[in-house]
């Protein structure tokens, strides 16, 4: 480094000649070459991301408006291109806007608002204008029919790369069949490589957007994939919140500050800040003053024998007549005297109430430089403080060093020995006495320095440690007395103007106590449709969802929601499938660097069901799991928005949702598992129990036995046996299970019975009698009806209201 | 329980047909009376033994276990159960006989492949819960193991009932070198002289042969029985029947470890596996000559170190009921004390001779059979 910049020194021309090839970059130049960064790295993942930007906006687009979506994604082969179509049915783009929305970089409407939606920089669709112009050299080609309108708009337009400024080729008026919204088609050299994202991204959209339909062309599908809707309720409408206090940074701030209206702090917070009112404005106010100015040291009033306060003030007074001043003096003496502890604006305030008492009792009056003269002839006494003290032995006037020591003395452990905590207050009170100024402020850092310095000197001269845990305490001990002051704040605009003033009020924001953040400006799926959307999109035995309720991470509020699907079509061998969303839309790459998915895989699924090698990592099985991270400002890796940051808040919170979820999985598994044990046994059985009845009646010579009763008792069956006698014919239900059962029975007889003998209903439908017995039956007990009915009538009998396994009908 | 049933008229064939087609008629009836079927048994651990003071040895206590077709494993050990039932009333009926392992293999010609027997343990646990719920003994079903083996040699003359005829045979004079083989079914033998001292029970085929070759049978008038290790039924029944029916004093020499205390054991006071036929098998009067742990000390003689699974044996034996003596848990408490077992044949160390010269004569003597 040296060397070169010796050798930079020699060519006086070098900086001018380097001048020459500096230039300004427009955003869209740089996008050109950091492609990757929003996802376009290669042509199989350009598509991909291409598809995806527009979906997302369409979907935006259409909700905002309060339409159902109905989107159309079309691919096609064009010869060395693919061309891209995505039609929506939103509201449509005003004339003036399209080339704005398609043809500038960084174009939004939602880049500051605190709202759950997809999209958020205004990159995203611009991005993709510019890949397709800059891989195939066509402009987009955009249609767009605002709703109520009569024509569409067809534009043509490329991107200005140098100015970031669309450049419009045609735009003519045309005709469309779709009565509203938007469709774009886009010519970009890629490949069908990421067939499978592609398709996985639609079926996922699907699965979280149940109130959406979708259609997918490409080329690799006979029959275009469409995902009808499950619901038509739209996602409840979001509300638009301001900023919390808590997750503003520096320069945010100060933008604020430059651009508001308030004029002063307070009226600043309350106005751009959610969750501030006046109280909360004050507190913020104290830790911001605390930081400004610093707190101001309070000391105890010292005993009439070592400092006279009448006297003092008494002396500092002139003309006011003896009485007026002895009132003023001794007064101000018995308030001080009655006090613990005194700060000097606590002093100033004293004397100041002291002297319009002293004024209307006596006419007297005492102005502000009397008043001030008494506040420095008090304060004197109070904070009397020579260094001689330490040393002589007639003790000079120092009331500091005696408050310091009972401070030390009480916050340090009993093992320090006496001189040591006095020679660690001799220097702290020398230290406030130097560096406090008259008023003695300090603040957190100044007094924690100051405290760590003496520590030190105590060290080098008396040789006596003092710990960080002793300095923690001596400083606690000294920071209650402390005092917040009363002093103005600066105004916006001075704090505006200077960043460590603004940082000291970044630092009060988020030290605050302050209510989280209200959360209708988000829109969680509801578990109740992230459950419906898995079943739309998965045909699995089993579904369970859980919607966490809101937190917080650094302002932005969040709602997880997690989902599994498990058994049916789904795989079962392998890994289990993870989708992740963020506001409603699928991440499709990068899983490996997710937030989501470190907590599937340090989830021991065992404990739920679910095989896991090793009991740690991905788990095995038929089953999906969805995760949703809906929020205001979702924390992603990368701009590319593929995976989600590591937050421990967030994190927390997703594991809580997907294990809500997986402890419906275990049970719904635990009782499969107990009816495939039932299930088996009852197969195993049924055919030995047979055979050993055959058996044993072959070696006593016996007729086989009747093995109904022990078959029932032995499957703890609830069994349903008719017996007819003649006319006369018997139901009856016995229950072998453990616990009481109601099995709702419907015989179905081709004659009328009469004569019925129990709590049973019968209705003629059609000329066939439908008899209708629900009785419930103790664990272990039997009970039965009759009726008679002619010989030869038809029966038919059904019985639900019993797992099919506990069941045995003799009927 | 043996063979000398109440019943007149009944061969043991016959009875023991009968008993087992009631177990089966047991099944019939649960079944027809919408029960479950079952099977109780006595549990058969260490834990559920105990000692009968009347007959001095121990037998089974009142904990049972039930096998029940309510699960799909009680079923198919039911059926098992039946078509075992069955193959021995039919083999009882034809008068055949067959063996343990026959019968695991037969069970494979059965129609149902439910019945076929996994392994051999459990055709052979099979038998005996058929033994203990009808009382009957495996011999008198017809079933005997594979090999017995085992022989005895000394001053006694017997009369076997073999299927070919009666045979007289002295288990001296009449017998090779290799001794007279007990039968399956030592009850089919009759007692008709003997110029017997006392039955010596030895563990290991060395050190029997070594008695013989020393002719220390004839020397001091001794039946030496072969134990073979753990002793099968038919050696354990004719001990006791020469104790009981000769009168004669029975010791056991065995090698001077856990393994060989259980051997004893056994012989002396039923195993956990038979205790439901201690009575008809065990030896309560049987005694042990050695080794002895305080053999290993005074004769100093060489061993082998305790191996962990050997101080897992003594320490279990410390607990079984049947070892709980003074005499047992004082040698036992040594042996873990001094860490060393010893074999028989370590007596070798001392000459050929030693064991017929010294030891036994020496240890007979103090426990006053000579």
């Amino acid at each position: 480094m040296t060397s070169l910049q010796s050798t930079l020194g020699d060519e006086p021309g070098i900086a001018e000649e380097l001048a020459q090839s500096q230039r300004e970059i427009s955003i869209a130049e740089f996008f050109e070459k950091n492609k990757h960064m929003l996802g376009f790295d290669s042509g199989a993942r350009g598509l991909v991301t291409a598809v995806k930007e527009a979906v997302d906006n369409a979907l935006d687009a259409t909700e905002e408006a309060g339409i159902l979506p109905d989107i159309y994604v079309e691919i096609t082969e064009v010869g060395d291109y693919y061309r891209l179509i995505i039609e929506d049915n939103g509201p449509g783009i005003t004339k003036e806007q399209v080339p704005k929305v398609f043809g500038k970089l960084l174009y939004g409407s939602r880049f500051h608002k605190r709202e759950q939606s997809r999209g958020q920089q205004g990159i995203g669709i611009s991005a993709a204008v510019l890949y397709s112009q800059l891989t195939s050299g066509k402009p987009a080609k955009i249609t767009s029919r605002p709703k109520g309108s009569q024509d569409a708009e067809y534009v043509e337009l490329i991107i200005d790369t140098d100015t970031n400024e669309p450049e419009i080729k045609v735009a003519r008026e045309t005709s469309w069949d779709r009565p509203h919204g938007t469709r774009i088609e886009l010519e970009m050299e890629a490949n069908m490589r990421a067939r499978g994202q592609l398709r996985d991204y639609i079926k996922h959209t699907a699965v979280v957007n149940p109130h959406a339909r979708l259609e997918l062309r490409e080329p690799g599908l006979e029959t275009p994939m469409k995902f009808e809707r499950a619901t038509d309720q739209l996602p409840a409408e979001t509300t638009e919140i301001r900023p919390h206090p808590h997750g503003v940074e520096l320069g945010t701030l100060i933008k604020m500050l430059e651009a508001t209206e308030s004029y002063s702090i307070s009226g600043f917070l309350q106005e751009e800040f959610t969750r501030v009112g006046a109280k909360t404005s004050d507190k913020i106010l104290d830790a911001f003053r605390d930081r400004h100015f610093g707190r101001e040291l309070s000391w105890t009033t010292p005993a009439t024998h070592t400092a006279d306060i009448e006297g003092a003030v008494t002396e500092a007074v002139s003309n006011k007549g003896a009485d007026a001043t002895e009132a003023f003096a001794s007064e101000i003496a018995s308030v001080l005297s009655n006090r613990e502890r005194t700060s000097h604006f606590e002093l100033v305030e004293i004397v100041d109430r002291v002297a319009e008492t002293v004024e209307k009792d006596t006419g007297r009056t005492f102005g502000d430089t009397v008043r001030e003269n008494a506040v420095e002839a008090a304060w004197d006494e109070l904070t009397a403080y020579s260094e001689e003290a330490t040393n002589g032995e007639e003790p000079a006037r120092d009331h500091l060093t005696p408050n310091i020591y009972t401070l030390v003395d009480s916050a340090t452990s009993t093992r320090k020995d006496d001189a040591a905590i006095q020679g660690f207050s001799d220097r702290l009170a020398r230290r406030l006495a130097a560096d406090g100024g008259r008023q003695f402020r300090f603040t957190h850092k100044s007094l924690t320095k100051i405290i760590a310095d003496v520590a030190a000197a105590t060290k080098e001269y008396d040789e006596v440690k003092f710990g960080e845990t002793a300095q923690e305490n001596i400083f606690e001990a000294v920071w209650k007395t402390t005092r917040t002051v009363p002093d103005d704040v600066p105004k916006v605009r001075s704090v505006a103007g200077d960043r460590d003033t603004a940082s000291q009020l970044v630092d009060a924001m988020r030290e605050t106590d302050i209510l989280s953040p209200p959360t209708d400006c988000l829109s969680p799926i509801s578990a109740e449709l992230v459950e419906a959307g898995l079943r739309k999109e998965y045909n699995a035995d089993f579904y369970s969802a859980a919607t966490r309720d809101a937190e917080v991470h650094g302002g932005d509020p969040f709602i997880i929601e997690a989902g599994i699907a498990y058994g049916g079509d789904l795989k079962a061998e392998g890994s289990v499938d993870l989708l992740r969303f963020a506001n409603r839309v699928p991440l499709v790459y990068q899983r490996g660097a997710c937030a989501s998915t470190d907590v599937v895989k340090r989830i021991g699924w065992r404990n739920y069901g679910l095989d896991q090698p090793g009991g740690s990592g991905m788990p095995n099985g038929p089953a999906v799991i969805m995760i949703h991270v809906a929020s205001t400002n979702v924390p992603f890796t990368s701009e590319s928005k593929d995976a989600l940051a590591n937050i421990p808040a967030i994190e927390d919170e997703i594991e809580l949702a997907i294990r809500e979820a997986a402890r419906e999985l275990k049970s719904y598994l635990n009782k499969r598992r107990s009816m495939e044990k039932r299930r088996e046994k009852q197969d195993v059985l049924g055919r030995i129990l047979p055979e050993m009845a055959d058996k044993v009646a072959e070696v006593t010579g016996r007729e086989r036995p009747n093995i109904e009763g022990a078959m029932a008792r032995i499957m703890n069956n609830v069994s349903v046996d008719r017996e007819v006698d003649g006319e006369t014919v018997t139901l009856s239900v016995e229950n072998y299970s453990g616990r009481s059962e109601t099995p709702e029975i419907t015989d179905i007889l081709s004659a009328e019975p009469t004569d019925l003998n129990g709590d049973a209903t019968v209705v003629d439908m059609d000329g066939e009698w439908f008899l209708q017995w629900s009785p419930t039956v103790g664990s272990g007990d039997e009970v039965s009806i009759t009726y008679t009915v002619a010989e030869g009538t038809d029966f038919e009998m059904n019985v639900d209201g019993i797992d099919g396994e506990k069941l045995t009908v003799n009927a | 329980m043996s063979s000398e049933s109440q019943s007149q008229t009944q061969t043991p064939e016959e009875k023991a047909r009968e008993q087992l087609i009631d177990l089966a008629a047991e099944f019939y009836d649960q079944f027809a009376g919408g029960d479950i079927p079952e099977m109780k048994l006595p549990t058969r651990t260490k834990s559920n033994i105990e000692y009968n003071p009347n007959s001095g040895v121990w037998v089974y206590g009142d904990r049972t276990s039930t096998r029940s077709a309510n699960s799909v494993r009680g079923a198919r050990k039911l059926l098992k159960a039946v078509y075992t039932i069955e193959f021995l009333a039919n083999q009882l009926e034809e008068d055949r006989s067959s063996t343990l392992r026959e019968l695991y293999y037969l069970s494979e010609s059965w129609d149902n492949n439910e019945a076929h027997f996994s392994d051999q343990d459990e055709s052979n646990q099979l038998v005996e819960d058929l033994e203990i719920v009808s009382k009957v003994t495996r011999e008198d079903f017809h079933m005997r193991p594979e090999e017995s083996g085992a022989t005895l040699m000394g001053p006694l003359k017997i009369k076997e009932q073999t299927r070919r005829g009666e045979r007289e045979i002295h288990c001296q004079e009449d017998v090779g070198e290799g001794g007279y083989q007990i039968p399956n079914n030592p009850d089919t033998i009759e007692f008709l002289d003997h110029d017997t001292d006392f039955v010596m029970c030895v563990e290991t085929g060395g050190m029997r042969d070594r008695l013989i070759e020393n002719g220390f049978d004839e020397q001091y008038n001794c039946l030496v029985v072969h134990l073979k290790g753990q002793p099968a039924r038919a050696t354990r029944r004719i001990t006791k029947r020469l104790h009981d029916e000769l009168d004669l004093p029975v010791m056991v020499f065995c090698d001077g470890d856990p393994w060989s205390y259980r051997i004893y054991g056994s012989v002396a006071y039923g195993s956990i596996k038979s205790a439901h036929l201690s009575e008809y098998l065990a030896t309560p009067q049987a005694r042990y000559v050695g080794i002895q742990p305080e053999d290993i000390v005074e004769y100093d003689l060489p061993t082998d170190p305790l191996a962990d699974s050997d101080v897992n044996a003594l320490e279990s034996e410390l607990s079984d009921p049947r070892f709980q003596t003074d005499y047992w848990e004082e040698q036992i408490e040594l042996q873990l004390e001094i860490g060393k077992k010893a074999e028989q044949q370590a007596l070798a160390a001392r000459g050929l001779d030693f064991v017929t010269d010294t030891y036994l004569p020496e240890r007979l003597d103090a426990m006053g059979v000579i």
